[in-house]
C-alpha cells in the first residue's frame, strides 16, 4: 500500500506514514538499524551486520524513488537504504518483535544503542 | 552530506593551499567522494603523486568509504568530470521498474522484454533490462552471446551495454558449465545482487524478465523487487489464459499494479498470401483483460522473422525496426510508458518535512 503522506517530525527523529485513516510511526533509529541496503544487510542473512549506536540518529531528507519506495538520507551519512512501501509496512507490522530481537542481539554482542 | 564536502576542501587546504585551486568539481554521494582536478598534461607524474596524496588524505574522513580522484586536462575536462549520477550502484537512480511475467513458460516473455526495452529506448528513454530468470537465462542468447561484465573502479559490476540499453543476466556472471541448482533463498540472493551490486546508474525504465510461473519464488521476487508495475504476457490459447489469471492474482497479492496484458502469437500472417489465421484462438487475451479490468496493451503476431532474429541474437526491434512486428512493439512500448506514467503520477505520496 502506498501512503498518502510521509511526515518527518520537527526533531527529524520520527517518520509517520499516513494511509488514509491509519498511521504508522517509525523512529529514525529503528529505520536506520533496519536499513535494507545491500551493504547493511550483507548478501545473505548470516552475513547480516548489526548496526549499533544509532540512538540519536536523525533523518536529513527523504526522496521518492519511482512509485515503489523512498530513500532515507540519515545524518550519519547513510543514504543507500531503499525502503519499499511493502518493506515499510512489514517493519511496522512486526515493529515490536523486530525491536525486541534487535535489543537482545545488541546485548548478546556487547553493543549498545549509543 | 554538504558538510563532508566542506570538510574535504578544508583538509585539502591544510594539505597544500594550492590544491584548492585545482579542484574542478567535488561531489559527495553514498559515502564516496568524487573529486576531479584540473591538471596539466605535461606534468602527469606530478599530478599522479598529488592524486595519491589527496586520496590518502580524504579516505580518513569519517563516514567515507572510498575516494575517487580523476585528473582532467582542460581540453576534455567536461567529459571526464566526476559525475556520481553515472556511477550509482544499485537501483536508487532507477525511476520505474517494470516486470514482464506470465503464468506459463514459453509464451514469449524474454522475446517481448528485449524488444520492448529497445523500443522504449527508441522513444527516448534510458532503459535497462534485468534477466531475473536465473533458472533459464535467455538474455545472453538474445543479444548474440555471452559477454563478461567489467568491474568498475569502485568494485561494482557494470552492466553490459548493447543495442543502446544496459543489460544484466546471471548468464553473464556464471559460466555455462556450472550447474545451476538454485533453491528459493539463493534465487532471491542472486536477483538482489543483480539489482544492488550492479551500477545501473540513471535509468528511466528497468525491464525485468521474470522466470515463468507463479510459484513461491515468483511471489517472493514480486515482493522483493521494488516494482512500479507488471506486464503480463499471454497467448490467446485458453490454457495460457488460465495461467495469466494466476499471474494477475499473484501481483495483486503483493500490491503491484498490473499495467496490462500483452497478447503474443495472436495471429499468424501468412508470408505468401498475407492471410491472417488465429492459430491460438481469437482475441482471448483482450477478452480476459476486459473481464479482469486490466488494460490491453497490444498484440504481437506469430512471426518467423521474430523468432529468427531472436535466435541469431539480433532483436527485430533493432535489426528491422520498420517491420510490422517492430511497429507493434513500438506501439506497445508507448502504451507501457503511458500506463506507467499515469500509474506513478496518481499515487505519489506527499512528503511533509516540518
Ligand atoms: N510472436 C512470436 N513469433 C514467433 N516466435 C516467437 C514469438 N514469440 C516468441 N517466439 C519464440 O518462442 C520461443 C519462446 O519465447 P521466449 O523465450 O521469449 O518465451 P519465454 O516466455 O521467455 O520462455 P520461458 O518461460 O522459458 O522463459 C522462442 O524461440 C521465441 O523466439
Ligand atoms: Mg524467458
Amino acid at each position: 500500500m502506498i501512503p498518502e503522506n510521509i511526515i518527518l517530525s520537527k526533531n527529524k527523529k520520527e517518520l509517520t506514514l499516513a494511509y488514509g485513516a491509519s498511521n504508522s510511526i517509525l523512529s529514525a533509529e529503528f529505520l536506520r538499524v533496519n536499513s535494507p541496503s545491500a551493504e547493511a544487510k550483507g548478501h545473505s542473512s548470516d552475513q547480516k551486520k548489526i548496526v549499533s549506536g544509532k540512538k540519536s540518529v536523525s533523518i536529513n531528507s527523504i526522496e521518492i524513488i519511482g512509485n515503489y519506495a523512498i530513500r532515507l538520507i540519515f545524518d550519519d551519512g547513510h543514504s543507500t537504504g531503499i525502503y519499499t512501501w511493502q518493506y515499510l509496512q512489514d517493519l511496522f507490522k512486526e515493529k515490536d518483535e523486530i525491536w525486541k530481537e534487535y535489543i537482545s542481539e545488541l546485548r548478546r554482542k556487547g553493543l549498545n544503542r549509543g | 552530506m554538504s558538510d563532508i564536502k566542506t570538510l574535504a576542501i578544508e583538509r585539502l587546504n591544510i594539505l597544500n593551499p594550492e590544491y584548492r585551486d585545482l579542484i574542478e568539481d567535488i561531489v559527495v554521494a553514498n559515502k564516496k567522494i568524487y573529486l576531479s582536478l584540473k591538471t596539466d598534461k605535461s606534468q602527469v607524474d606530478k599530478f599522479t603523486k598529488i592524486k595519491l596524496q589527496i586520496e590518502k588524505e580524504l579516505i580518513g574522513i569519517d563516514g567515507i568509504d572510498s575516494v575517487s580522484v580523476s585528473l582532467t586536462s582542460h581540453s576534455d575536462s567536461k567529459k571526464q568530470a566526476a559525475d556520481p549520477k553515472n556511477i550509482t550502484k544499485g537501483i536508487s537512480e532507477v525511476k520505474n521498474i517494470i516486470s514482464v511475467a506470465s503464468g506459463k513458460g514459453g509464451v514469449g516473455k524474454s522475446t517481448t522484454s528485449i524488444n520492448i526495452a529497445i523500443a522504449i529506448n527508441k522513444l527516448g528513454f534510458r532503459v535497462g533490462l534485468l534477466d531475473a530468470d536465473v533458472y533459464g537465462p535467455s538474455i545472453p542468447k538474445l543479444i548474440g552471446g555471452k559477454q563478461k561484465p567489467k568491474i568498475s573502479k569502485t568494485g561494482n559490476i557494470l552492466p553490459i551495454k548493447k543495442y543502446d540499453i544496459s543489460l544484466m543476466s546471471i548468464g553473464f556472471l556464471v559460466s555455462e558449465d556450472t550447474p545451476m541448482i538454485w533453491r528459493g533463498p539463493m534465487v532471491i540472493t542472486a536477483v538482489n545482487q543483480m539489482l544492488n551490486d550492479v551500477e545501473w546508474g540513471e535509468l528511466d525504465f528497468l525491464i525485468v524478465d521474470m522466470p515463468p510461473g507463479t510459484g513461491d519464488v515468483q511471489l517472493t521476487m514480486a515482493q522483493k523487487v521494488p516494482m512500479t508495475g507488471a506486464v503480463i504476457i499471454s497467448t490467446p490459447q485458453d490454457l495460457a489464459l488460465i495461467d495469466a489469471r494466476k499471474g494477475i492474482e499473484m501481483f495483486k497479492k503483493v500490491n503491484v499494479p498490473i499495467l496490462g496484458i500483452i497478447e503474443n502469437m495472436s495471429i499468424f500472417i501468412c508470408p505468401h498470401c498475407n492471410k491472417e489465421s488465429h492459430i491460438f484462438g481469437f482475441e482471448g487475451a483482450k477478452i480476459e483483460a476486459r473481464n479482469k479490468n486490466v488494460d490491453f496493451l497490444g498484440d504481437i503476431p506469430l512471426e518467423i522473422d521474430l523468432r529468427e532474429s531472436s535466435d541469431i541474437g539480433r532483436p527485430i526491434m533493432y535489426s528491422k525496426s520498420d517491420s510490422i512486428v517492430s511497429k507493434k512493439f513500438l506501439d506497445i512500448a508507448k502504451s507501457v510508458v503511458n500506463k506507467t506514467m499515469s500509474t506513478s503520477k496518481s499515487k505519489k505520496p506527499n512528503i511533509i518535512i516540518n
